[in-house]
């Protein structure tokens, strides 16, 4: 029964210990889907705004909701800093490029080619965080099961 | 154009928006950091290039160059995400082993 009560309480203070958000299969998929239509989108980009303005604008909305997520789990604000770092309309990433993009009206193909490579690496950056983010889910996890050996 | 300067530039504006945040993980920030300005001069070199080939124009030049910036801090973030990660196991296996000690006693 001791040995129960500690095996819970080890856990628990592992779990309480952990001060960064722990794996999330959902902003995993959701980041990695909405690199794809980035990235399609951009590809369109030497083209007109205005026959995309619909897609761009459905991105900006998945992208906000999906901020809006990331902004209310708990002891996740760095994901949610760099996010609002691709996501700021001002800075020359995700959301700037879409910006001078629309004022612009269509961009020169040689642009567009390092201005992607620059949005990729830093939706990577992301991405690669979430997934690090596993090894502590893991870690606890065995944790637990090497105590109940 | 003067590659390093630009680099320096960079490098300086990127730490001193972080420092005021992530303080006590600089040592992994300045690693960090450092290779990411490595990667960046070849960037910047190949922008300065399209540039002067007028492949590229001054504002798309100077947006790549503000875009790189904007990683910097991205990468930075990141780094002291996975800071955070790494303090967290030891902390975790601290308390496990000294738990697991505990029972072993009993």
């Amino acid at each position: 029964m001791k040995k129960a009560i500690l095996i819970i309480l080890t856990v628990l203070l592992s779990c309480q210990a952990t001060k960064t958000a722990l794996f999330d299969q959902y902003s995993y998929q959701k980041t990695t889907e909405l690199k794809v239509e980035t990235v399609n989108l951009i590809d369109k980009s030497t083209t007109a705004f205005a026959d995309n303005k619909v897609a761009v604008e459905k991105l900006h909305l998945d992208i906000e909701k999906l901020i809006e997520y990331e902004k209310n789990k708990p002891n996740n604000e760095l994901t949610f800093a760099m996010w609002q770092i691709l996501n700021d309309k001002e800075k020359n990433l995700l959301a700037g490029f879409f910006k001078r993009w629309e004022q612009k009206g269509k961009m020169s193909a040689i642009f567009v080619s390092e201005a992607k490579k620059q949005i990729i690496e830093g939706m990577d950056l992301l991405i690669q965080f979430e997934i690090k983010k596993d090894q502590t889910s893991k870690d606890n996890l065995l944790n637990f099961i090497n105590l109940n050996k | 154009m003067d590659i390093e300067a630009l680099l320096n530039e960079i490098k300086n504006q990127s730490l001193a928006i972080l420092g005021e945040n992530y303080n006590g993980i600089e040592a992994d920030l300045k690693k960090d950091i450092s290779k990411f300005l490595q990667k960046s001069k070849e960037k910047l070199e190949r922008w300065a290039l399209l540039f002067a080939d007028n492949s590229i124009d001054k504002d798309e030049f100077e947006w790549l160059i503000k875009s790189q910036q904007d990683l910097m801090v991205l990468q930075s973030l990141q780094t002291a995400g996975l800071s955070k990660i790494k303090l967290n196991k030891i902390k975790n296996s601290i308390i496990s082993a000294t738990v697991k000690a505990i029972i072993l006693s009993l």
